[in-house]
């Protein structure tokens, strides 16, 4: 499991981000970040440099 | 009454012959928005005046030279993130209460060169994203079949307008459900079109590489006819596919004795096991299809949970930089939903995106692979029936992996159709899933599953 995220990480996260929220919708979001850190982690697989991402837009050949 | 309620295909039919007139079809679907839309609340802004004008120049016109094709007469909805020149385009959102574009999307450009006649726009998420919200300019849409359970969304206004009857069809988009999840709650058909087919320009952004546009009718026939209308290459559109586009009517019709079927039984018995009356409707599907003569293979894919991780990574992070100079500048702007939705951005770094859109190729590839020797995969659409309005979890992305977002993740064409009626009497809904561009398999495949069933003869008694 990931580790659960830090105040101070949290806090710039969200300055990075650009966002200006509320002590309430802090609070609340905290209780979903663990939620995405699932997910980045479950989308991680053995796959070497090599792999490549999908293409952004369409279908290449391969994939049809 | 819900004989009252014809499909496109018959009114077609019916306005070919001169045996209805598309003044009096477009009169019939304003009644049922005037007696109907203050329950159900299926559109955010009606365009009566010019529905009427269209409908009186369509019957002028078929009058002297007949219909110039099967939508020509029709009466349509737009879901409200659809660009309409001259015409609000208000996302459901605050930040563009006042915006009237100068352009129409391409979808609506030419659903109005096929003939057809705009009732209005349709109720939809904020900016395609969220609900139910009680915190937006107007009230989120209800179900024709119970007004106390959700639509589902995002297009959630087509989904109920054309089961009650207030429209025949409509756009839908979808970024990880939006047709196909209101389609089903609401018992009508949706089809999401393989990624590029139809085009995307003029339509407000969800996330840009899962966007679809789609139609949303009544029967599976009934989107062919809108598919031929809406498909093809789009210059405006950076995605859109250059390719020759099929007749899609043609095909249906023809049996479906050898296709093959390939049924995902563990994303609905196991990775999100469904409701008893969503199961029975699969189950039974299943056995209709094998007497009208498919084959029925299982398939095995990764856990829904990896694509479902893989979709919302997406989605989280390019409606984030689709949405950031406002979500900076004017967070409290959008409703609470969006809102917090948005902000989830912050916590996707550039490597989760990348690993994310790595991991979409490698699925891509595996959903290929398990579909070479089948012509379609089928799955649920839904977990269950319609829940109470008021009982939607906000976080549902992380309680409830989508059984849609696969095939937003593999930009594939997948279909709701409707596979009979559950827990109080509210419908359910199966999935059918083609090869990227093979919709007219799909409809020919949904077309004679719905000609099979009873369950297009049943309309919302409120219609």
């Amino acid at each position: 499991m990931p580790t659960r995220i830090t105040d101070d990480a949290f806090e710039f996260l969200i300055a990075r981000a650009g966002l200006t929220l509320t002590d309430a919708e802090k609070a609340e979001l905290k209780t979903v970040c663990d939620g995405i850190a699932a997910m980045a982690e479950r989308v991680r697989k053995p796959r070497g440099i090599m792999a490549e991402p999908a293409l952004t837009y369409g279908f290449a050949e391969e994939d049809l | 009454m819900g004989a009252a309620i014809p499909t496109i295909a018959e009114a077609a039919r019916q306005i070919a012959a001169k045996e209805l007139s598309p003044v009096e079809l477009t009169r019939a679907c304003l009644d049922r928005v005037h007696a109907l839309d203050n329950k159900l609340h299926a559109f955010i802004h009606l365009t009566e005046e010019r529905a009427l004008a269209d409908a009186r120049a369509a019957e002028a016109a078929i009058m002297a030279g007949g219909p110039s094709g099967p939508l020509h007469g029709i009466p349509i909805g737009l879901k409200d993130i659809v660009d309409t020149r001259g015409i609000p385009t208000t996302c459901q959102s605050k930040l563009l209460h006042d915006n009237i574009p100068d352009t129409d999307a391409t979808c609506a450009a030419r659903l109005a060169a096929a003939g057809t006649v705009l009732i209005g726009k349709t109720t939809t998420h904020e900016f395609a994203d969220g609900g139910p919200s009680f915190d937006l300019p107007r009230p989120p849409a209800r179900n024709p079949w119970n007004t106390g359970h959700f639509t589902a969304g995002s297009s959630s206004g087509t989904g109920a307008g054309v089961a009650a009857g207030m429209i025949l069809c409509g756009i839908g988009t979808d970024t990880g459900g939006s047709i196909r999840g209101p389609a089903a709650l609401c018992g009508i058909a949706g089809l999401k079109p393989t990624y590029g087919l139809v085009s995307r320009a003029g339509v407000a952004p969800a996330a840009f590489t899962l966007d679809h546009i789609g139609p949303m009718a009544w029967t599976a026939e009934d989107c062919a006819i809108m598919l031929q209308a809406l498909a093809g290459h789009d210059p405006r559109d950076p995605a859109s596919a250059d390719r020759a586009v099929p007749d899609y009517t043609r095909a249906l019709g023809g049996g479906i004795k050898g296709v093959r079927i390939g049924v995902i039984h563990h994303f609905h018995e196991t990775d999100h096991k469904v409701s008893d009356g969503t199961q029975r409707g699969i189950t039974a599907a299943i056995a209709t299809f094998r007497e009208l003569g498919a084959e029925i293979r299982e398939v095995q894919l990764s856990p829904l949970q990896d694509w479902a991780a893989c979709g919302s990574l997406i989605s989280i992070t390019e409606r984030a930089a689709a949405y950031e100079e406002w979500a900076r500048t004017r967070l409290a702007d959008f409703g609470e939903r969006v809102r917090s939705r948005l902000m989830l951005g912050a916590f996707v770094s550039g490597v989760d995106y990348v690993q994310a859109v790595r991991r979409r190729r490698e699925l891509r590839a595996e959903l290929k692979a398990a579909m070479a020797d089948l012509d379609i995969v089928l799955t649920a659409v839904q977990p269950g029936e319609a829940p109470k309005i008021d009982a939607v979890p906000k976080w549902d992305v992380f309680q409830q992996p989508s059984f849609m977002m696969p095939f937003n993740v593999a930009g594939y064409p997948a279909m709701s159709i409707c596979s009979g009626y559950g827990e109080g009497g509210l419908p359910v809904a199966i999935q059918l899933v083609g090869k990227p561009f093979q919709e007219a398999t799909v409809l020919r495949i949904a077309d004679a599953f719905e000609k099979a069933t009873p369950f297009r003869d049943r309309r919302p008694g409120i219609a």
